[in-house]
């Protein structure tokens, strides 16, 4: 895992409760700074890593966990 | 002559007054009607001398005072 | 920095999700004051959809009862209220939509001697009231204290709206001269479409929400006036008049209760 300034595990929520709980991780979050997103495979990672794009918001590294899960790394107000 | 009346294109014949465009349109009661010609407001005093010319924009603003 | 609650970001999970409003602009809503002036036809959708949003304090200011003729477009009351003050009735319905608002019941008719201290707790002002003398005081007293305020009048099957905000038109500027008692047509006399003040009470709410998130283009030196008729919006560039006894440079106004003197013009 790389290093992130801020981290948020959504996999537990569902959308588009998902965004609205990163946005407000991105709301505390520094600009330049990166937060690390924990999210689900299916919805979560098909439309959030646009949705950031959309916003502003620079993502610059997704892992695969291999269990059914992301890692999203994003830069606020990155792009 | 046409002039634009709250949107709308308006054959008025000769050069009018306001005073009589307001008649024109049955309207009854001038004192409460605001009129406004190219973006300004005309003093009410002015109906009668005030002369709208081809092509001028004028809108007849209305009281509406219900709210409830 | 308000702590969300999962409860309340469900909540608001359609606010938050607007770029322009995201988790700041919902903070900004919750924090907010708006006083609504007139808990009638135009008021009535204003407050229950400043409500929903969550706008964290709302003033309703309103001195009746409701009565049976008000409930087919004052649908903040219903049936059972009745004979119950107007800001309780609205104040439980509010309270019922959503907890987090805070409703501030003035029991009231706004004067010139208590209008000052009223629009002072507030920083946005909706006028939904329904007569002339108390429209123009609104007015006054939102200039002379740099408040901004919605104007907003419907009658039969029209309606209009402008919003002031320090240094554009006020509404004086737009109509000098106030009508007389009788000179103008009332709702009671002429008959109003119920949905009416849904429509234009709700674009007041609308320019509320817009001013307290600091975004679009607010109906400032605009007149919207709308025929449901002919389902026609028209915007109409309006212009601060440079001798307004109110918003003019060193106009000096004060604030008096305007008796409308009663007069036998005929209606229009």
């Amino acid at each position: 895992m790389s290093e992130y300034d801020n981290y948020i595990d959504i996999t537990a929520a569902v959308c588009p409760i998902t965004f609205v709980k990163v946005k407000v991780a991105l709301e505390r979050t520094d600009d330049g700074k990166i937060l690390y997103i924990k999210l689900n495979d299916g919805e979560p990672i098909q439309n959030i890593p646009r949705s950031l794009k959309d916003e502003g918001h620079k993502v610059v590294k997704i892992e695969n966990n291999g269990d059914g899960t992301y890692g999203l790394y994003v830069v606020k107000n990155g792009l | 002559m046409s002039v634009a009346l709250n949107g709308e294109k308006k054959d008025v014949g000769a050069e009018i007054t306001i005073r009589n465009l307001l008649f024109k349109e049955k309207i009854k009661v001038h004192d409460y009607v605001t009129v406004q010609v190219n973006g300004e407001i005309i003093s009410s005093k002015d109906y009668d001398s005030f002369v709208i010319k081809d092509g001028d924009e004028v809108e007849f603003l209305y009281f509406m005072g219900g709210g409830r | 920095m308000i702590d969300f609650s999962d409860e309340m970001l469900e909540r608001y999970s359609r606010h938050i999700l607007l770029k322009e409003v995201g988790v700041s602009g919902q903070e900004k809503i919750l924090s907010a004051r708006v006083l609504i002036i007139g808990a009638g036809g135009l008021g009535a959708p204003a407050a229950m959809y400043l409500a929903a949003a969550g706008v964290g304090t709302i003033g309703i200011a309103d001195a009746d009862v409701v009565d049976l003729s008000n409930l087919q477009r004052q649908i903040i009351h219903s049936t059972a209220d009745v004979g119950k003050a107007k800001v309780l009735s609205a104040q439980e319905t509010v309270n019922a939509m959503n907890p987090d608002v805070k409703v501030v019941a003035h029991r009231l008719f706004v004067d010139s001697s208590n209008i000052a201290e009223i629009i002072s707790g507030y920083d946005f002002i909706v006028d939904g009231t329904d007569n002339f003398p108390v429209k123009y005081l609104i007015n006054d007293a939102c200039v002379l204290h740099k408040k901004p305020f919605s104007h907003a009048g419907i009658i039969q099957f029209k309606g209009q709206t402008l919003t002031y905000v320090p240094g554009a038109p006020c509404f004086r500027c737009v109509f000098p001269n106030m009508p007389p008692e009788g000179a103008v047509p009332t709702c009671r006399q002429a008959g109003v479409l119920g949905v009416m003040g849904g429509i234009i009470g709700t674009i007041q709410a609308a320019e509320a929400l817009k001013y307290i998130l600091g975004v679009g283009e607010l109906l400032a030196g605009k007149l919207l006036v709308f025929d449901a008729l002919t389902m026609n919006f028209r915007k109409i560039n309006v212009n601060k008049a440079k001798t307004c006894p109110t918003c003019s440079e060193g106009a000096g106004i004060k604030l008096i209760d305007y008796a409308a003197p009663v007069c036998d013009l005929k209606k229009h």
